[in-house]
This record gives structure tokens, sequence and C-alpha cells, in this order.
């Protein structure tokens, strides 16, 4: 078990989420950068799809009732272990009663910490991601304990772990067209790959909203389905990114669609920072 | 056929697929899409989940489409092969609200801006039988088409940031049941005790897409009695 002594500000228990059942309404979810929880598990040889802990912005205070390895990734948190600094993308030996200590984040919004055998809370719908409504808690709060098995760290032969570069500093967001990019006049679609954009304070794990907007009036659309990564254009020209919460239909028209790897980028950051989109074909 | 391809085809990621058809959205519409939907998952292997909007399909794939041209072409054969959706008997699904005023704080606003009394609302609300389109937005949230012309009204200025959990509300031209505490903007006319979305079920939502639906005026003891029930596990959701 650990022991959550602060739960920090956006922290969760996130998976690769809930594909397949997005027709009774429920979203995706799962980790928001999805190369780090990847690289997470793979440097403790864990399954691909084991849950670990999202951290963002700041990050919690965690105490260690059993011995187990770690392994994190994603921004730097500047975590110090029974007060020693420790460092991102290595497997890190647990002990005991140790505690762990993130700060604020810095190089990305977001780290993960793999535990090794993955975090044990209970699956429903075939995932851990926390998410309000499906599991008994929508984020990690105080006082909670937080299940692993006991397993020994075995480290996979021959694979190396190489850090990924800093992803934070990317300032290009590949997208798709969406269904509905030709709504949009040819200035409008011109400003939308030329222009900078940045991220408003309204981002969470559901959406973005960015603060400039594209020129209004674009007709409306029947309800239809939307996934993450799905950009809307709202009728005074706002643009809203959905991110791994999305809901699952949306009733603005869809203009692009992040690539995965864009919504990883865009993962790791958060409010005034920029980017430009870039078309790209599937 | 006519020359005109039936409907959109729209690749939205490498993964994800767009259909999309014209037109206004009604029960034939509804049938041919929930037909077709059946037949892709029958025929097509490598769709893994299929969701649905007002118009549209989308189709989510195990691993990137290979051979779009060919694939597309799959897809319009099968489509073309569909039978006349024929009329089939659906489940109407009875759903008791309590309209009085504790669990209905905009019955009377909404009630005087429509130019009706309560009784005279409540009464046009429970006297349609709404389909289930789709489900979106929330968990469980069914959207449902049927509202009475005369109980359409814009949605409140200012959403509220917490509707309790089986609100029954009003917005636009849709009515719709929050089965999850949640923001909204929809005026808010009376309460149901019945869950629609249970996540620890093996069908965590009882309606499905197709169904109908309609409202039962209940007392607030009714109410209550129900809302026990749910809470002890022993309600039993029936249907028509």
């Amino acid at each position: 078990m650990i022991e959550v002594l602060h739960p920090g500000i956006q922290s969760s228990i996130q998976d690769l989420g809930r594909l397949g059942h997005q027709s009774l309404g429920v979203p995706i979810g799962g980790a928001m950068d999805q190369n780090a929880f990847n690289l997470s598990n793979r440097i403790l040889n864990n399954p691909s799809h084991s849950a670990v802990l999202e951290m963002g912005f700041k990050g919690p205070k965690l105490l260690f009732h059993q011995s187990t390895t770690v392994a994190l990734t994603g921004a730097d948190m500047g975590a110090k272990l029974n007060g020693q600094k420790i460092s991102n993308f290595n497997p890190i030996e647990i002990k005991e009663k140790d505690l762990l200590e993130f700060g604020n984040a810095h190089y990305g919004k977001r780290t993960y910490m793999a535990v090794a055998g993955g975090i044990q809370t209970p699956e429903i719908l075939n995932s851990r991601s926390q998410y309000k409504g499906i599991t008994s808690e929508p984020k990690l709060s105080k006082t909670k304990l937080i299940p692993f098995n006991i397993v020994k760290f075995e480290p996979a032969k021959g694979v190396r772990i190489s850090p990924r570069i800093n992803e934070s500093k990317q300032v290009v967001i590949l997208a798709y067209k969406g269904p509905d990019f030709d709504l949009l006049s040819g200035n409008a679609k011109n400003k939308l790959c030329q222009n900078t954009f940045s991220i408003s304070n309204k981002n969470s794990r559901m959406a973005y909203i960015l603060e400039e907007k594209l020129v209004p009036r674009i007709s409306s659309i029947w309800t239809s389905p939307v996934l993450p990564g799905t950009v809307q254009c709202t009728p005074n020209g706002t643009l809203i990114i959905l991110m791994r919460d999305a809901q699952t239909t949306g009733g603005y028209p869809r203009i692009l669609q992040v690539t995965d790897e864009g919504l990883n980028i865009l993962a790791q950051k958060s409010t005034k920072e920029c980017f430009q989109f870039q078309l790209s074909s599937v | 056929m006519t020359n005109r391809l039936p409907f959109r085809f729209f690749i939205n990621h490498p993964k994800v697929i767009v259909l999309e058809w014209d037109g206004e959205p009604d029960d034939t519409m509804l049938q041919q899409l929930i037909e077709f939907k059946k037949r892709i998952i029958k025929e097509f292997d490598e769709v893994i989940q299929i969701t649905q909007g007002y118009l549209s399909l989308m189709l989510f794939h195990k691993i990137n489409v290979q051979y779009i041209e060919d694939y597309k072409n799959r897809l319009y054969f099968l489509y073309s092969l569909q039978s006349r959706p024929t009329i089939k008997k659906v489940k109407v699904w009875q759903i008791p609200v309590c309209y009085e005023e504790t669990y209905a704080p905009d019955l009377k606003s909404l009630a005087s801006k429509l130019n009706l009394n309560t009784t005279a609302l409540i009464k046009k609300h429970v006297s349609a039988r709404y389909q289930v389109y789709f489900i979106g937005f929330l968990p469980g949230f069914l959207y449902l088409n049927g509202l009475a012309k005369e109980l359409e009204c814009s949605r409140k200025e200012q959403p509220l940031t917490n509707v309790p959990q089986g609100s029954v509300a009003i917005g636009g031209k849709q009515t719709g049941i929050y089965p999850m505490d949640s923001p909204g903007g929809w005026h808010i006319i009376g309460k149901t005790p019945y869950p629609f979305f249970e996540p620890k079920n093996k069908k965590p939502c009882f309606a499905q897409i197709g169904d109908s639906v309609q409202f039962t005026s209940i007392s607030k003891s009714e109410f209550l009695q129900l809302e026990m029930q749910s809470l002890q596990g022993t309600l039993k959701i029936s249907h028509l």
C-alpha cells in the first residue's frame, strides 16, 4: 500500500483507458501523455496496460507501507526519497516506511510513477483510470491507500531505456483535417494553420480551451461522436481541444483531429504555452 | 441505388472512420443507423466499436485502417444490401418522475416562460414517448427525441455548477435525465429515483439506442420509496 499524505494538484491513477464502452457515453480516459506512461511501465518491465500514478503540475507526498520498485517519467517534479533527490527514467528501490515527495513540475506538466507489477485498484469497465461517476473517487485524495502487489522487479533482458528528448519544448502540433474542416472559410483555414495559439487557464484532463479565437459564424452541426484530440470550434470562434477525458459526443463543428503524438505533447503543456497546428494527412 | 453516395466517408484518424448522412434525424434514419451498425460489427472484424450521433457513425478499429479504397467499397456494398428497416417492437421504459417543487426548482419559471400552467406542462411531458437516439455527453445520458414543440425552450443563461443525479430537465428541443451530478444549463422540472448509469453492473445502462422512454408522474412519498429500493438494490425497472 502507498499512503497518500498529500494528494498534489491533479493526481490520478491511470492506465490506457476504457476503449470499447463509448456507446454508453463513457469517456475513453487514460494517461494524458501516453509516451511517458508507456516508458514508465517499460522501465519496470510491467505489462503494457499496468495502471500508474499520473501527477499534474505539483506532485503528492507519499508514504510506502511495503518495499517495491518505482520508475518516474515525464515532467521533472524534483522528486525526493527521504529527502534525497532522485532522478527520472531509472528503476528506484523503495523500502518500507520510505517517504517520496514531489514538487512543482519542470520541463513539462505531468509526471508518471509506475510501480512494479502495476497499481491494483479495482478495475471498472476494463480500466483502473479514475473518472467521476465511474471509479469510487474521481482523483487521488488525501489519506487514500493505493494498493499494489509485492512483486520482485526483474529488469527486461536486452531492453535499453533511453530517456526521450524533452518534448515539452515542441511547438508544432500535427493534426488531421476534421470531418467539418470544410465548414471553415479559406481565410479561417489559413489562420488555423498559420497563427500561433496558446492554452487558456481553462484546461483540464477533459479539454483545453484556447485563448485566441478563430473567425466566428461557423454553421452548426447535428450532435456527433467525438474523441480525444478532436478540435471543436464554437459559434463565437472559440477553439476547444478535447483531451483524454473527453465526452463521447459533441455538437460543435470538428475542424481538426490532433494526432496521438500531438496529444502527448499537449499533455505536457499548460496555461499560456504556445503552439502551432500543422496539417498532416492520415 | 442512385449515383449519389448514400453517406460521406471520412478518415478522422488512422484508426477512426466517420460516416455521415445528410438530412434530418427521424425514426427511419435511426432504424437504418442501428441496422447498418449491426451489419458492420458482424462483417468487419477489424471494427472494435461504433459510436453514434444523430446522423453519423464513428467506427473504431484495432489497428490503422489499410487499403482505404477497398474498405470504402466494402462499406458501400454492405449498405446497398441493406433491406428496408422494418419497424420493430421496441422496449418502452416507464420512468417515474416526481414533479413536486422540492425536486423541480425550475418548473414554475419554465411554465411561465412557456405560457403554460405547471399541470399542463407536466401533462405534456408525460404524454409523449421519447426515442433513445444515442447516448453521450455523460455516461448514461440518453439523447431523447420527441419533445412537444410547446415545451421547447432555450437553455438557461447561467448553467448550474451542480445539477443533482436523476434530475429531469428540458433544454432547447430536448429533454433528458442527468445520470450523475454534473454541471448543466437545462431547466430542471423533476427528478427520477431510477439510476441511469451503474458502472459495476454488467449492463451499466438499462436503456439502449432505439428503445423508447415514457415518463410517469409520481408523488414525493412514492419517490422516496423507490429511492430507498434503489439504494437497497431491490428496484425493478420495467418496460412495456
